[in-house]
């Protein structure tokens, strides 16, 4: 409370009243009793007192001259500050007292003149331990809030904190995903500098000392090239074989070498045509130029190709961390969200995780993006350590009436049934002390909660699936997790 | 006498195919080129080149692949081919996996990704005068 309080100070009370003799009964009887006490004697100077210094309750005399107690009381009660002090009218007994109006307009009680000294006391202790009872409610109501507000905000650091948790532990594996990607792009720079390097002071050359025949043969060969082909290596290893031998039987030498870099242009079917060229003792010349320009070709069309995936696992990074854990929903589509998280997991799939999909389509929902993202983390998470990154991890994303349900299951070791019901508590966790936080099931429930949806579990030794069902129309629910 | 042969292994077509130009404009046609997407597919290149008696001398894999890890595979190819140049080509460290493949599979270094091409030719070559 903001006023400095002992165990004697009883109340501070403002006497007014315009009868000089009144006022002195009233202060004196008052402050026999302990009371601090203010005499003052008539409206407007109370105002101006009140406004000074708030005085714990009011006694208030009816008939002044200029301003009477009803208008002094009215403007008591027109501001902020001052509502809330308790006023007691004073009346004369032979005045017409009008009790209703005293009442209505903010009045808490009346004592009449002549005083009962008894009955002056008693009101006025009954008004001021009200008051203090009001007061101490209201200082109690504040620390609740603030005591409220602090919980919430700790409450929305530990999301925080077991979202970064898990980002922490996908950065090591992120660093793969991102490097690999970078390695093929610094490489095929590196391929393109040496390829300026060594033919660009040779190429007026090779160019004037090209026949027209092939000159043709070659232009042919960049042109057969062009075509984006993605063949796999057992697939090119293959073609190599088939192209060698066809080669071989056509008399040709070198046919391995030929094969080779025919296939790594994306040349090996329809190769009557360069025949002629292949058999030709000059072909080196032109065949290899020709792979050279393809392999610039090549080089641009890898990195192109790593630029992207960098540039997706950024993007997923940066949808994950997005700080902004804001109270807009979002109209987006769960999929992309369920994608951003499989590509942060990736690299721990390859440790001998299959991933099964099975997605139908599915309309965008109103939601809390973030947050969901961070459910499926948490459950990709989990299940990725209870098949202890060796299993299989199914996901399926589909429509059930006005829910999309999606589910997450994986081939491990399952939860046995007793400690079931108590995965979603706060604190829980089966983990060493300080390696789980056990916040994580109980900060997804807590998110579909607020998203009017549920969350089930079932598992069996080999198969536990978690399935969240989110309405496709979600209700507005502003309060936050 | 067939050329002998330097296989590279790792799961992204984009690695293989920037080595597989690295390496060419190295070594032109001195050596053939095998390049795998798993260590199952390396291994079956392994049996058919010793099949065709074509001596393997260099591996260059990378760590982190789905199934069977770099180490693993170096490993046990070791057993097969001791000689053989052994490098892994990685973009996420395990210094366990390392040392592994240090102490059983000779390996010969390990070079992180993005790898700077000198540094892997001149790698390579280092291995190829030792053995």
């Amino acid at each position: 409370m903001e006023r400095e309080q002992t165990d004697s100070y009883k109340g501070d009370i403002l006497v007014v009243d315009d009868t000089p003799a009144n006022l002195r009964l009233l202060v004196g009887l008052l402050t026999e009793r302990g009371y601090k006490v203010r005499p003052i004697p008539n409206g407007k100077l109370a105002l101006s007192a009140i406004r000074l210094s708030a005085p714990d309750l009011i006694l208030l005399d009816i008939m002044m001259p200029e301003m009477n107690g009803y208008d002094v009381c009215e403007r008591l009660k027109a501001s902020d500050r001052t509502r809330d002090l308790p006023v007691i009218f004073i009346s004369a007994i032979d005045e017409v007292l009008d009790k209703v109006k005293a009442f209505k307009i903010g009045g808490v009680d009346y004592i009449t003149k002549p005083f009962q000294v008894e009955e002056v006391l008693a009101r006025v202790e009954t008004h001021l331990s009200l008051c203090r009872l009001q007061k101490s409610l209201q200082a109690k109501n504040r620390d609740l809030a603030n005591t409220l507000q602090r919980l919430k905000a700790t409450q929305e650091q530990l999301i925080e904190s077991e979202k970064m948790a898990a980002l922490g532990q996908l950065v090591a594996g992120i660093a793969h995903e991102i490097n690999t990607p970078l390695g093929a792009i610094r490489s095929s720079v590196e391929n393109i500098a040496d390829f300026l390097k060594i033919n660009l002071e040779q190429l007026p050359t090779f160019f004037q000392t090209l026949s027209l025949e092939h000159c043709q043969y070659f232009v042919t060969l960049l042109q057969r090239s062009e075509r984006n082909y993605s063949l796999s290596s057992r697939e090119k290893r293959q073609l190599k074989k088939a192209l060698s031998r066809q080669l071989t039987s056509d008399n040709i030498a070198d046919g391995d070498t030929i094969s080779d870099t025919l296939v790594d242009m994306g040349i090996y079917d329809n190769i009557t045509t360069f025949l002629p060229l292949l058999k030709d003792s000059e072909n080196p010349i032109v065949l290899n130029m020709a792979y050279r320009f393809s392999s610039l070709r090549e080089s641009t069309r890898t990195i192109m190709t790593a630029t992207d995936r960098a540039a997706k696992v950024v993007f997923a990074l940066k949808s994950y961390a997005r700080q902004n854990t804001t109270d807009k929903k979002g109209m987006v589509n769960i999929i992309d969200g369920i994608e951003t998280v499989l590509t942060l997991y990736q690299n721990q799939f390859k440790h001998g995780v299959e991933i099964v999909k099975n997605y139908t389509d599915l309309p965008p929902i109103l939601c809390y993006y973030d947050e969901l993202n961070q459910v499926w983390t948490n459950l990709v998470h989990n299940a990725l350590q209870a098949m202890e990154n060796k299993g299989t991890l199914t996901i399926e994303a589909t429509r059930q009436e006005e829910n999309v349900a999606i589910a997450i299951a994986d081939s491990g070791t399952g939860i046995p049934p007793e400690i079931v019901p108590k995965i979603f508590e706060p604190f829980f966790t089966t983990k060493p002390p300080g390696e789980g936080s056990g916040l994580g099931l109980d900060i997804v429930k807590k998110i579909i909660d607020k998203h009017r949806g549920t969350i089930e579990v079932e598992s069996i030794p080999g198969r536990t699936k978690f399935t969240v069902l989110i309405p496709i129309t979600c209700q507005e629910d502003d309060e936050r997790v | 006498m067939s050329k002998p042969a330097i296989i590279c292994v790792d799961d992204e077509s984009v690695v293989l195919n920037s080595l597989k130009i690295q390496l060419k404009n190295e070594f032109q046609d001195a050596y053939l080129y095998e390049f795998a997407e798993s260590v199952e597919e390396a291994l079956e290149i392994i049996g058919e080149l010793q099949a065709e008696e074509i001596s393997i001398v260099a591996i260059i894999s990378d760590w982190l692949m789905p199934g069977t890890k770099g180490d693993e595979f170096l490993i046990h190819v070791h057993r097969k081919l001791p000689k053989v140049t052994k490098i892994l080509l990685t973009g996420q460290a395990n210094l366990e996996a390392i040392e592994r493949a240090s102490h059983q599979a000779n390996l010969l270094c390990c070079i992180y990704k993005p790898w700077d091409g000198k540094e892997l030719i001149e790698t390579i070559k280092s291995g190829l005068e030792k053995s």
